[in-house]
């Protein structure tokens, strides 16, 4: 055992190394820019410079005249491409600009793309294409003329009347907090190649929903989706950037069908910036009302977010922070500013980081203001039961998480003063805060199959981020069957499989892996009826309950055992192969033909008959330099609770990998934008700040034991979108501690502390 | 030869000179290996480079990758990385953002490590080439940096891992991986944005002793 790998604890699987361990080290896994593809043509786009108004003039005489050029794509030549609603999240459109002009919504909208021979010859002709604009000031964010705030629905959570519990609060915190637009920045480019074959495309494209976008694009071209497959065997990064369909993908798509050629297109990564999605600025006013004793009696929180001039995207997060405490009283409302930008979307942890942030920032300040310990005001305003629903909790494990936290980190030897634990030039501050997602379970199939041989394939186009889906898959079905995890084979992220959910939401291992279990439940069924109603045999007449699986044999309590082999021969089949859908409670019986028709059904959290959330309590070491007020962040605690654990190695990295993103947010990641233009500035990775090795400190993971038969067959929460949660907030108390100057806007930079 | 600014092929935002970025050096073209990046600048905007020989003539060129000798006929302004990637077909090196700004296309050139988006294929000529492909031993057993990385999780997606590999065996091999401080600053050049920091800070500590460093 080792840090990356921990020794498993109550309701935890073993720590196996990943199934696609060796081909990711040693370059084999092909991301779906590197699969080879017949003699391609290379895609470079062109995209506007403009952020508002139209573009009059497209000249592509010099362009063409480049020798290598085949084809330039622009509005006049791609009309037949059909327009597509917008759907926030779930496998649809991204946004409702999908056209190449004239009208321009956005900066880098994109207005053409160049086809050559080669990437290089793609890219020079790219420069020559002429645009002439009739320009409109565009609308860039909070504060600019011209913008459109509407709220961004009709009812928000609520509860009592929390006007009057303010009022009559012995304290009251009342404060506004503020997060940036962040770009997901995947180290893997937004790619795309397309080839026909007949009637039949195929796409490679990194994708967290391979069926969402196979529909997508059918429908966007005007064709049978059972014609096109998408392929994303492995993908470089998401981080919900890559769950929607954008609008490069049926544009490759038309120019390798028009072309009689592939093509591929690898996006730079400036235009990453503006021609997919990232995580939308915020505004959070919140006041929390409190008795002298810590007891919450108010909590209300208004967000506003920014959003695409045409969609009105949002997060909402209030639906989960209003779950968090046993507040007394809520009221909350979201707005949408709509303004002149590409429409945000998903990034790790929506809706819960930017609200998240802005109520553990308040918590903690209502802990100042009652000269009360962070961790005790939590514990006194722990809940059984939702403020707003009334509903009881499937499982809660948070003041565990924190006790168990504290005493790793030794918060004990806190002293509470601001300023007061200085070390030399170094001011220390010691900060805490709460992470939370809610569980999400999502309707899936699976397919399994079990050889004599105690071969076992499993199949479904769920999707392996990086998050270890492939081995808890694979762990998952050998487990069910006995038979050693290198007996078992995983396919994911192939539209020819059978459908999965969404990476998105922390719900494949909970979703897949209870799919996995109903399909090798089945054919488990099938071996046990034939070894037990045998006229001979050594489980000839043995109760089926009587019979487990271990080793490729059945084996019955008394130590009597069968081979599988033995079993199927029994059977006279050479094969053994269910397919399996699992509807989580709560959604719909025509889930699974949604799932078919690339619509993601997804339930849980606070919707489902029990208030369903992972949690964890983070905390953090931050020491701002006296004088130069530099802010480093040497060590970080973070413990989770997320029910069972299949795969304590990958649970470990998931979360790690979130706490420092975490650390990101909150001192490093802005996109910032030129409000004249209405244009990011830093569209690029070494000034658009992503920690590297040197920020990065000891970070310590615990993962608290958690059982819940409750949430799905599969016992799990979901840990991909948890590790970040907590982070910036604890992070941003930690540097009131330190300095006694409470920030409220992410991120946390040097000028904020002078 | 300047490229013009109305629409943006890569989206950059009104550079302080137009022209004078790498990508529009790149794009635009220069006479090839003749011209060393830091004076293209200059070389780019004078125009005297009309005249310069048709850099889409294709140039012959001999790679040595892996200890495999490669005829290519390349477009003078082709990287090494688009080469390995697309001519080559090895696809273990990454493009993460082609400016030199994230290590994913890190390759060894003659042991040393360098940016492929950043090297022109020409500048390779005559030097050996090692990718992530040539680290194992011919027998298939991982290279003890490749196993490490195995043991340690020291990856999630993947994406950045064969850079980060290559960068390691460097690392060690440069005496750059005396302690945990001085891998990460020496690290820092390879982004992992699924954030496995930690973990290939341990597998380099693991693999160094292998290594014999
Ligand atoms: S691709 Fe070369 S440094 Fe990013
Ligand atoms: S493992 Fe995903 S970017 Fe490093």
């Amino acid at each position: 055992m080792s840090i990356a790998a921990p020794e498993p604890k109550a309701n935890m699987g073993r720590p196996e190394p990943r199934l696609d361990a060796r081909l990711k080290v040693t370059g084999e896994a092909r991301y779906p820019s590197d699969v080879p593809v017949g003699n391609p043509l290379h895609a470079v786009l062109v995209t506007s410079a403009i952020a508002k108004g139209r573009l009059d003039r497209l000249d592509t005489e010099a362009a063409r005249a480049v020798p290598g050029v085949v084809e330039i794509f622009t509005a006049e030549n791609t009309r037949e491409l059909k327009p597509l609603e917008y759907t926030p999240g779930g496998g649809g459109a991204s946004t409702s600009v999908q056209g190449l002009g004239p009208d321009i919504a956005h900066d880098g909208q994109i207005i053409a793309m160049v086809v050559a021979e080669s990437f290089e010859v793609a890219r020079e002709a790219a420069y020559k294409v002429k645009a002439t604009y009739a320009r409109e000031a565009p609308s860039a964010s909070f504060g600019a003329a011209g913008l459109d705030e509407k709220p961004a629905g009709k009812e928000f959570p609520k509860a009592g009347d929390a006007a009057a519990a303010l009022s009559a609060a012995d304290v009251v915190v009342d404060a506004e907090y503020g997060t940036p637009t962040q770009h997901h920045n995947p180290i893997e480019l937004f790619t795309t190649t397309c080839v026909w074959d007949g009637e039949h495309l195929t796409v490679h494209e990194p994708s967290q929903f391979v069926y969402g976008l196979k529909n997508s694009v059918a429908k966007r071209l005007g064709i049978d989706p059972a014609k096109v497959r998408v392929v994303s065997t492995y993908i470089g990064g998401a981080f919900g950037s890559k769950a929607q369909l954008t609008p490069r993908t049926p544009l490759v798509a038309l120019a390798a069908k028009r072309l009689g050629r592939p093509v591929k297109l690898v996006a730079s990564r400036d235009q990453g910036f503006t021609i997919a999605t990232y995580r939308a600025e915020t505004k959070h006013r919140i006041r929390l009302g409190a008795r002298r004793d810590g007891k919450i009696t108010a909590y209300t929180h208004d967000g506003r977010e920014v959003t695409s001039r045409p969609d009105a995207y949002k997060v909402a997060g209030v639906s989960d922070t209003v779950r968090l405490y046993d507040f007394g009283t809520v009221a909350t409302s979201v707005n949408v500013v709509h303004a002149d930008r590409n429409t945000p979307g998903f990034m790790r942890s929506p809706p819960v980081v930017p609200y998240v942030y802005a109520l553990e920032s308040a918590m903690d300040e209502l802990a100042v203001a009652l000269g009360m310990d962070p961790v005790e005001l939590r514990r006194i305003n722990d809940v059984t039961k939702d403020t707003v629903s009334g509903k009881s909790w499937s499982s809660r494990s948070l003041m565990k998480c924190y006790d168990e936290a504290a005493a790793a980190f030794g918060w004990s030897r806190r002293t509470a003063e601001p300023g007061s634990m200085r070390d030399g030039e170094w001011l220390v501050g010691w900060g805490c805060a709460t992470a939370c997602y809610p569980t999400h379970m999502a309707a899936t199939t699976a397919r399994v199959r079990l050889l004599p041989s105690g071969e076992v394939r499993v199949q479904v186009a769920a999707h392996d981020i990086g998050t270890g889906a492939y081995t808890v898959i694979g762990q998952t079905a050998a487990e069910r069957l006995g038979v050693p995890l290198a007996a078992v084979t995983v396919e994911l992220g192939d539209s020819d499989l059978p459908p999965g959910p969404v990476a998105g939401g922390s719900t494949t291992t909970a979703s897949t892996c209870s799919a996995v279990i109903k399909a090798c439940d089945a054919i488990r069924e099938k071996l046990v009826r034939a070894a037990s109603t045998a006229n001979d045999g050594p489980l000839a007449g043995r109760s089926p309950s009587d019979l487990s699986f271990t080793d490729g044999r059945a084996v019955a309590s008394d130590g009597a055992a069968e081979s599988v082999a033995d079993v199927m021969q029994r059977l006279g089949t050479a094969a053994l192969e269910e397919y399996a859908e699992y509807i989580p409670h709560g959604v719909q019986q025509d889930g699974i033909r949604k799932l078919y028709s690339g619509r993601a059904a997804m339930t849980g959290g606070p919707h489902g008959d029990k208030i369903m959330y992972a949690l964890g309590a983070e905390f953090v070491e931050v020491r701002v330099h006296a004088r130069t007020r530099e802010v480093r962040v040497p060590r970080a605690v973070g413990a989770f609770a997320g029910g069972r654990i299949l795969n304590p190695r990958t649970a470990h990295s998931q979360l790690m990998g979130g706490m420092i993103w975490g650390i990101g947010s909150a001192l490093h990641e802005a996109t910032e934008i030129d409000p004249r233009e209405a244009r990011y500035v830093n569209d690029n990775i070494s000034e658009y700040l992503i920690p590297v090795n040197a920020d990065v400190p000891r970070i310590d993971v615990i993962m608290v034991p958690e059982e819940d038969a409750e949430v799905n067959p599969a016992g799990v929460k979901g840990l991909g979108e948890l590790g970040n949660v907590g982070t910036a907030a604890a992070i941003a108390n930690a540097v009131y501690h330190a300095t006694g100057k409470r920030i409220r806007d992410l991120p946390i930079r040097i000028e904020d502390l002078l | 030869m300047t490229p013009d600014h109305s629409a943006r092929p890569e989206g950059r935002s009104s550079p302080a000179a137009p022209g004078l970025d790498r990508r529009s050096f790149l794009g635009a073209g220069a006479c090839g290996a003749a011209v060393p990046l830091l004076g293209a600048a200059s070389a780019a905007a004078q125009p005297a480079v009309a005249a310069a020989p048709d850099v889409r003539r294709p140039l012959d060129v001999k790679l040595r990758i892996n200890g495999q000798d490669h005829r290519l006929a390349l477009d003078s302004r082709t990287t090494l990385l688009d080469v390995l990637r697309e001519e080559v077909g090895l696809t273990g090196t990454k493009k993460g953002c082609d400016q030199g700004q994230c290590g994913a296309c890190t390759v060894l050139l003659d042991g040393t490590r360098v940016l492929s988006c950043l090297t022109l294929a020409v500048m390779a000529e005559g030097r050996a080439v090692t990718t992530i492909e040539g680290l194992a031993r011919p027998d298939g057993s991982l290279h003890p940096m490749q196993q490490a990385f195995v043991d340690h999780d020291a990856f999630q997606c993947g994406y950045c891992t064969p850079g980060q590999i290559l960068s390691a065996v460097a690392c060690v091999q440069e005496g750059h991986a005396k302690d945990d401080a001085q891998i990460r600053e020496y690290m820092s050049g390879n982004l992992c944005r699924c954030a496995a920091y930690p973990n290939i800070v341990a597998a380099i500590n693991q693999a160094k002793s292998e290594m014999g460093a």
